[in-house]
Parts: C-alpha cells; sequence; structure tokens
C-alpha cells in the first residue's frame, strides 16, 4: 500500500485552448510550459499533498478540449471526486460554452461530485468576461469559483489545495458504511476511504 | 784465447811450450779463419737482405701516400653523399610540386573539359557522362581553382556551374518525362543520378512525388466500395488497401534510396506522399460516416445491439489499420536513419513524429474512435439493460444469469477496445465498464436484494414436544410455489452478487494484461492500470450487495433463533424425551446447513452460520437471567449448550468461543453446590465473576449469602 490515506480523482474540463494543461502542470510540476500543444486524449498526473498532517493523493485528468476527444473524456466524469470547469477569461467563446459543459457534467457526472469553475488566464490584459459574471454564473450553479493564471502561478496552489481539502472534508463526514441498511452483526466494516471508491458516491 | 793467457799456459821459454802455444794459436787461426769465412759467406745474404729491406721501405712509403689519398677520397665521399641526400629531398619535395601543379593543370583542363564533356553529354542524352563530370567537379581540389584565380584566370568554375545547373535542370526535366510516361527504368536511372550531381534531397523529393502520383492512382481504386450496405468489413478493406498502397510505395522508395545510398531522407518521401493517404482514408471514413450513419445519436436510430456489433467491429479495426501504418512509418524511418549519425537520426525519428501527429489521417483515426467509443458505449450499456431486464424478478423464475451475461458483455467490448489498438480507447471502455458494472448491475442487484422474500433460507422452529407435527403448516408451505420461487431466485442474485465482485477483480487483472502491450511508454501503462483499477469500485458494489443479502437473511431467521434461545434456556425440561429436546437445535441447525450449502456459497454459509449461533448464544444468556431454575432444569440447559456447542466445534469452528462461553453459564445452572462454581469455569474462565454470581442466582435452591461468599 503506497504512503497515502486519501486518494482523489480530479477531472479538468473545458473549451481546447483555455490552459488546463498549463494548469496542471504548473501545479504539478510548477512551470508554465512554453508552446504547450493540444492534449490529445485524456492525460493523467499524480501528485500528493499534505492536508492537516494527512497524505492525500490527487489523481489529476487532463482532459482535452477538442470536440473529437469528447466520448475519451466522457468516460472520465464518472469516477471524478472533482471537476474543474475552465474557461479563459480573454475569450468569450469559452465563457459562452459554459452550460453545454455543464449539460456533459449532468449528464455524465456523479451529482454529488464538487464542481469548480475557473476563469483562467488573468495575467492577460485583454479580459473579456469581468471576473463579477464568472462569479454570478458559478453561483447559480452551485460551483465555486475560482480566477487563475497558469502562467504567473496564481491561485493555482489554492485551485487545488482547497480541492484537496474540502473532498477530505466530505470523505471524513462520511466516513460511515458505504451501502445503507447496515447489517447488523453480519456488516461491521467501514468504508476504507484509501480505496478507489472514495465515498462520494452512494 | 789471447795471447797473454796463452803465454801463461804455455811455457813459451820452452820450445816445446812454444810449440804447444804456437799450435794452440795455429788451431785458433784455423778456427778464425773458417769463422770469417763463415761470416764472408753470410755477409752476402745480409747483404741481400739488406737490399730487399730497403727496397721494401721504399715501397711502404708509397703505399702510406696511396693510403692518405685513399682516406682523403673516402672524406670526400662521405661528404659527397651528404649533399647528395639532401638534394634527392629537395627533388622529392620537387617532384610533387610537380605532381601537384599537374593536377592541378589536369584539374583545370578538366574543369573544361567537363563543362564541354557535360555539354556534349546533355547533348549526346548521356546522363550518366554528364553526371561522372559533375561528380568529377564535384570532387575536385577547391586549390586548384583558387590557384587558377590566384594567378588572374577567369575563374574556371564559372563555366562548370552553368553546365550543371544545365544538366540537373535535364535531369529533373528528363525525370519529370519518365515520370509522366510512367517509364520505371527510366525513373530509376535518372534517380541514381541526383546524389552524383549532389542533389539527393531534390532526388529523393522527385522520386516521392512520382510514386505519390502512382499511389494516388492506386488509392482512388482502393477507395472503390461497390457492396456499401454490406455487413462485412468493406470500409475497414478499402482503408487497408490505401494505407497498404502506401507502404508500398514507401517500400519501393527505400529501396531506390538504398541503391544510390540516400540515406536518412524517408521522412522527405513520407512528407510528400502522406496528404495523398489521408485524403485517400478520409474519403472512404466519409463514406463510412454517412454509410453506417455513425453521425446521428444510436439512441435516436435505435439500432439494436446486435446491429452495432460488425459496425464496432469494423471501427476498430480500422483503427488498429491506421495504427499499424503509423507504427510502419516509425520503423522504416528508423531502419533508414540507422544510416546516419545519432543527431540525424534523433532528427529523423522527430520528423516522423511530428508528420503522424500533424496529418489528417490522425485526426481521422480520432474521428474514428470518437465514433467507436460513442457506439460502443450504447452497445454497453444496451446490452446491459436487455441483459438486466432479462434478469428482473418474474414469477415462477428461479435462476439468474445477470451477472454472467453482463460481464461476458463486459469482457466482450474490452476485447474489442484493445483490439483498436488504442491506450485511450481501452482506457474509456474500462470506464465506461465500470459504470456498467456499478451502476446498473450492482446497483440492480442490490435494489432486488434488499427486498428479500419471506425467510430466504428458513431454520425449522422448536416444536412444542406436546404438539403434533405441522403438517397443516407444512402442506400450505408446500403449495406457496412462488414463494418458494422467490425464496431461490432472491438466493440465486445473492450469489450472483459474490460472483460479480470476483469477477470484476478477475477482468481488472485481464484487462491489464491483453491492454498492456499497447502502451508506449509508463505514462500510458499508468493509465491503464488506473482505469483499471475503477474495476475495484464495481467489486465493492458487489459485495455491498452481497452483504446486504446476507444482512437480509440473518435478520429474517432473527425470530427462530430467538425461539430457539428461549427454548435452550428453558427452565421445565420434558424430562421424557431428554435426548431429542438436547437434540433439536443442532438438528435443526444442521438442516439448515444444508439448505443453505446447497444455495449459497460454504463462505456466506460460514458467515450466516457464525451470527446465527451468536445470536442463540447472546439470547440464552440473556434469557437465563429471566428464568428461575431447579438442578433439573439447569442439568437440562447445560445438556442442550453442550449439543449445541458439540455441534458448533464440527460445523463453525468460529463459533467455538462463543459457545463454551454459555456451556459455561450453562455449567454454572446445572451445579450441584454453588461451591462447585470455580470447577465449572475450569479451565478457562469466560464469565466474569459477577455474571457467573448472577448466573448461580437464577438456581431457586441456592442461598443467596452462600453465592455472595463465593471466590470466583
Ligand atoms: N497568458 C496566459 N496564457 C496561458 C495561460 N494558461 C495557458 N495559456 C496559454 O494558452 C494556450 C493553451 O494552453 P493549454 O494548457 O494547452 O490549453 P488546454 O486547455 O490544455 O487545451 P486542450 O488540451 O486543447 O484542451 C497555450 O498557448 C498556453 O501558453 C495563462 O494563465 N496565461
Ligand atoms: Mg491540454
Amino acid at each position: 500500500m503506497e504512503d497515502y490515506k486519501f486518494l482523489f480523482k480530479v477531472v479538468l474540463v473545458g473549451n481546447a485552448g483555455v490552459g488546463k494543461t498549463c494548469l496542471v502542470r504548473r501545479f504539478t510540476q510548477g512551470l508554465f510550459p512554453p508552446g504547450q500543444g493540444a492534449t490529445i486524449g485524456v492525460d493523467f498526473m499524480i501528485k500528493t499533498v499534505e492536508v492537516d498532517g494527512e497524505k492525500v493523493k490527487l489523481q489529476i485528468w487532463d482532459t482535452a478540449g477538442q470536440e473529437r476527444f469528447r466520448s475519451i473524456t466522457q468516460s472520465y466524469y464518472r469516477s471524478a471526486h472533482a471537476l474543474i470547469l475552465v474557461y479563459d477569461i480573454s475569450c468569450q467563446p469559452t465563457f459562452d460554452c459554459l452550460p453545454d459543459w455543464l449539460r456533459e457534467i449532468e449528464e455524465y457526472a456523479n451529482n454529488k461530485v464538487l464542481r469548480i469553475l475557473v476563469g483562467n488566464k488573468t495575467d492577460r490584459e485583454d479580459r473579456e468576461i469581468p471576473r463579477h459574471i464568472g462569479e454570478d454564473f458559478a453561483q447559480r450553479h452551485g460551483m465555486y469559483f475560482l480566477e487563475t493564471s497558469a502562467k504567473e502561478a496564481e491561485n493555482v496552489e489554492r485551485l487545488f489545495m482547497e480541492i484537496a481539502v474540502e473532498l477530505m472534508e466530505q470523505a471524513k463526514c462520511k466516513e460511515l458504511p458505504k451501502y445503507d441498511g447496515s447489517l447488523g452483526p453480519i456488516n461491521g466494516k467501514t468504508t476504507s476511504v484509501g480505496d478507489s471508491s472514495c465515498c462520494l458516491r452512494s | 784465447m789471447s795471447l797473454s793467457l796463452l803465454l801463461e799456459k804455455y811455457d813459451v821459454s820452452t820450445d816445446e811450450g812454444l810449440q804447444k802455444a804456437l799450435n794452440e794459436i795455429e788451431k785458433e787461426e784455423t778456427e778464425v779463419d773458417e769463422a770469417l769465412s763463415g761470416v764472408l759467406s753470410r755477409a752476402s745474404l745480409l747483404e741481400g737482405r739488406l737490399r730487399t729491406a730497403s727496397q721494401a721501405y721504399t715501397k711502404l712509403t708509397e703505399v702510406k701516400t696511396d693510403a692518405q689519398v685513399a682516406a682523403d677520397m673516402v672524406d670526400r665521399t662521405a661528404n659527397l653523399a651528404r649533399d647528395v641526400s639532401a638534394k634527392v629531398r629537395q627533388l622529392d619535395l620537387a617532384r610533387s610540386r610537380v605532381a601537384e601543379c599537374q593536377r592541378r593543370v589536369h584539374d583545370l583542363i578538366d574543369l573544361q573539359l567537363c563543362s564541354a564533356g557535360v555539354e556534349a553529354a546533355i547533348k549526346a542524352h548521356d546522363y550518366e557522362i554528364g553526371a561522372a563530370h559533375v561528380s568529377r567537379f564535384l570532387g575536385m581540389d577547391p586549390g586548384s581553382v583558387a590557384a587558377a584565380r590566384a594567378r588572374g584566370a577567369p575563374d574556371p568554375r564559372d563555366a562548370m556551374t552553368r553546365a550543371a545547373n544545365t544538366l540537373r535542370e535535364h535531369l529533373i526535366r528528363k525525370f519529370e518525362e519518365a515520370s509522366r510516361k510512367e517509364d520505371e527504368p527510366s525513373v530509376d536511372r535518372l534517380f541514381r543520378l541526383f546524389p552524383q550531381i549532389g542533389r539527393a534531397e531534390e532526388g529523393v523529393e522527385l522520386l516521392a512525388k512520382y510514386l505519390t502520383t502512382q499511389t494516388e492512382a492506386a488509392i482512388r481504386r482502393a477507395c472503390i466500395i461497390t457492396d456499401v450496405g454490406s455487413e462485412a468489413c468493406v470500409f475497414a478493406d478499402a482503408i487497408t488497401r490505401v494505407v497498404e498502397a502506401a507502404g508500398a510505395a514507401i517500400e519501393r522508395a527505400r529501396n531506390a534510396h538504398l541503391v544510390s545510398q540516400a540515406y536518412g531522407l524517408l521522412t522527405t518521401t513520407i512528407r510528400i506522399l502522406q496528404p495523398s493517404v489521408c485524403a485517400g482514408v478520409r474519403r472512404v471514413y466519409n463514406e463510412l460516416v454517412a454509410a453506417r450513419r455513425l453521425e446521428s445519436d444510436p439512441q435516436r436510430t435505435a439500432m439494436s445491439p446486435l446491429s452495432v456489433e460488425p459496425v464496432l467491429t469494423e471501427l476498430a479495426l480500422i483503427h488498429s489499420r491506421i495504427w499499424l501504418y503509423f507504427m510502419f512509418l516509425r520503423r522504416k524511418t528508423e531502419v533508414d536513419a540507422n544510416q546516419v549519425n545519432e543527431t540525424e537520426k534523433k532528427l529523423c525519428m522527430e520528423k516522423v513524429e511530428k508528420i503522424i501527429a500533424d496529418c489528417d489521417l490522425m485526426r481521422t483515426a480520432q474521428d474514428i474512435l470518437g465514433h467507436y467509443l460513442t457506439l460502443e458505449r450504447y452497445f454497453l450499456e444496451e446490452s446491459v439493460n436487455k441483459a438486466l431486464k432479462m434478469a428482473t424478478p418474474q414469477v415462477g423464475v428461479t435462476t439468474s444469469s445477470l451477472v454472467d451475461d453482463v460481464f461476458f458483455i463486459a469482457r466482450k467490448v474490452i476485447r474489442r477496445a484493445v483490439s483498436s489498438g488504442s491506450v485511450d480507447g481501452a482506457c474509456a471502455v474500462l470506464n465506461d465498464v465500470c459504470g456498467a458494472l456499478e451502476q446498473h448491475a450492482a446497483r440492480a442487484l442490490r435494489r432486488w436484494l434488499r427486498a428479500p422474500p419471506l425467510e430466504p433460507l428458513a431454520l425449522a422452529p422448536p416444536r412444542d414436544p406436546g404438539a403434533p407435527p405441522d403438517a397443516a403448516g407444512d402442506f400450505a408451505r408446500s403449495l406457496n410455489r412462488d414463494l418458494d420461487a422467490q425464496r431461490l431466485l432472491y438466493l440465486a442474485h445473492m450469489n450472483e452478487a459474490e460472483a460479480g465482485a470476483e469477477w470484476a477483480e478477475r477482468l481488472a487483472t485481464e484487462a491489464c494484461a491483453a491492454a498492456g502491450g499497447l502502451a508506449r511508454g509508463q505514462a500510458e501503462r499508468d493509465k491503464l492500470v488506473s482505469c483499471a483499477g475503477g474495476l475495484a469500485s464495481a467489486a465493492a458494489a458487489f459485495r455491498a450487495a452481497h452483504d446486504l443479502a446476507l444482512g437480509a437473511l440473518a435478520q429474517a431467521v432473527q425470530p427462530r433463533l430467538g425461539a430457539w434461545a428461549h427454548r435452550l434456556a428453558d427452565p421445565h425440561p420434558h424430562t421424557e424425551e431428554m435426548e431429542d429436546d438436547a437434540d433439536a437445535l443442532p438438528q435443526a441447525l444442521e438442516q439448515f446447513t444444508e439448505t443453505a450449502r446447497a444455495q449459497i456459497s460454504a463462505r456466506s454459509v460460514d458467515t450466516l452460520l457464525l451470527a446465527a449461533l451468536t445470536e442463540i448464544a447472546t439470547r440464552a444468556e440473556a434469557a437465563i437471567l429471566h428464568n428461575k431454575y431447579d438442578r433439573e432444569g439447569g442439568l437440562g440447559v447445560e445438556r442442550r449448550a453442550r449439543r449445541l456447542a458439540g455441534w458448533a466445534g464440527g460445523s463453525v469452528p468460529a463459533a467455538r468461543e462463543r459457545c463454551a462461553r454459555l456451556t459455561q453459564a450453562a455449567a454454572l445452572l446445572a451445579l450441584e453446590l454453588p461451591a462447585h462454581a470455580r470447577d465449572a469455569l475450569l479451565p478457562t474462565p469466560r464469565l466474569a465473576a459477577p455474571h457467573a454470581k448472577d448466573i448461580l442466582a437464577r438456581r431457586t435452591d441456592f442461598k443467596m449469602e452462600e453465592i455472595k461468599r463465593l471466590k470466583l
């Protein structure tokens, strides 16, 4: 068994070019890759962080935004514990597509999945989406909201750490038998949160 | 003898003496005369010798003079020799300079000849000669030309360069002509000349263009699909033909390169050829999309799972064919680049990767994979739903093959995804399979198992010894076939849930093994392992469903267990049927066990029995504390407890400990005297002292003070 107590799957989605891969690489490798090519299919990276002295392993799935990879990326929604929906604050169309993404999430993801809306590229001068517009949208759809810059490393660490903290809290408060209908003397087991199916699902 | 001596010796005064002396003297005179004549005779000899010696001396003087002369000569020769070798060296140098001069002169002459020769060769259409001249020019010592120029001569290269350019233009024109005429021998002949005139890459490009034109024709033919409606893999076949035509062209180019030793240039060929391959495949793809209605939502077209299977197989096949073609490009480039240095080789490999990544064929492959996955998901869901529908509990149905069915489907789709050759495809299908298993199959089982029928596994109730057998009840039960069927089905589902958990785990291992070969690099392998690991949560869902059923079974026998516990603690034994009474519970349990073993897994039976015995023991101990016993009553309880423990010891080893405790409690009840309590708790007391005393206190004939005084 590896040395971690919690394992969470975090999936990033959003239009092509909004900076999903850059966010992930900024967080996992601490760099802003020059000339980052479009993601093909799905990439995955792992980073273990510490929350309240406990090791939390984040399995981060970076999906391709291009339409033709949709059927690949959709298959990753279901087992996600957190979904990061990214748009580019300097590109209106990426914001306009958010309802489509929400529909995807509705259809494929678990309805209890933690959802975070992220407006990326705050370093850019040519902002098209004011912060409050993004915030409003997030609030209306029951999502957390954060603006980031993968380039300037702004809020990137915070984004993933807050997800880790939130997921851990959820996991801890549900550290009860995973399936209801407690079994009396036969099934005294409780869910081991370390296993791959965490307690976010019923 | 001297005279004085004579005079002494002889007395010359005497005659005789005188005579004697005279004689002596005469004798001596003779002797002297003789000696003198001897000497005289030798004198001439000596004289002769002396003469010889003097002659020799004269000669020696001459020799000495000669030797001196000779020595002088040798000295002079040595000096001469030294001078000569220096001269020779100078001579060598001079000669090599002469040779160089000659070569340069030749070069210069050649240069003129060459340019003239090239022009002549062009006129004569003898391009081999022309190319040989150019090759000669290219191999020429650049110093020659420089030297010529240094002397103020007009640059002789100008003419040559002009000639070489003319030749090149001719070669290109001729090559294009030959290409148009599809004159293979000329194409080959002309191609070989390009490396000679220092234009290898240009030749490779021309050849590639020629081959591309040819391949385009082959691709056009390959794209023709006569029987679009056919269920056979006509589109996969067409695409296979297209990439095979491209493969043949690349092989053809590679062989030509090999002959003229143009290495490391295969990527140039691929770059020029690739767009035609892309266009060909795209054309077939467009037809495929239309013919198989891939753009429309499969849900809406309401295709049956059965009817989409051939399409799925075909899509996976197409994808794998394209993948194989890409592998072919990588491999051929590598072999070709093995002839050049490491840096160039690396460059070649990067070039081919870039061509592959950027070409439209890659995009087509991704589109195909997208359609495949959408359709595969539809197939999976429809098939699983169908299996679920068939497995939905119905009146009179007692068996279920839901888990067999869904795992059959799961394996099939995973295998098909692996056959596509794509790691991303295999991963996505694994994810979908996990979803189908967990959210459809396991969830359905869980739903059914949450609502158990009445007593899915029945434990016979304790019979009132006085009462006759419950014949009427048995008869009624036997009539209720429906209930029996429900029970059987429930247990079947329970078994399925258990099997599902095992299957899910096995499937994960199988999938990793099957798809592992597709992964290029650690990242892809990690991705696969992680996606296959999702099956663990499906296994957990099945296991939870199974646990739910076990819980329900345990729950269902609770009332009977309670009844048996009361019977066990009964203070009023029916002594006339002592043996029967004591054996009734083990018999009932044995029967229950037999029935259970026939229906559910041994592990489930063990779990159930352990729970049941724990329940009986706990309840019986509790009941004891509510009853009052005389000795006989206590003995009855003890007998029943011992029989139970005996049975458990053989059948449910895990419950031995729990039964031993009950047996001790019963032994306390059966004591003759409270003072024997210590012995009853041997060898290991399983009851705390206050508890043991509470039990002793249930005996009406024991005195309270006595019990209190006991040291336990
Ligand atoms: N100025 C600025 N540019 C960014 C930032 N993040 C990403 N980019 C640029 O945006 C482009 C796309 O970034 P990616 O990370 O590849 O985008 P993606 O969302 O992963 O795209 P797909 O993989 O195609 O879905 C790149 O050129 C990045 O350099 C940012 O924070 N600021
Ligand atoms: Mg990306």
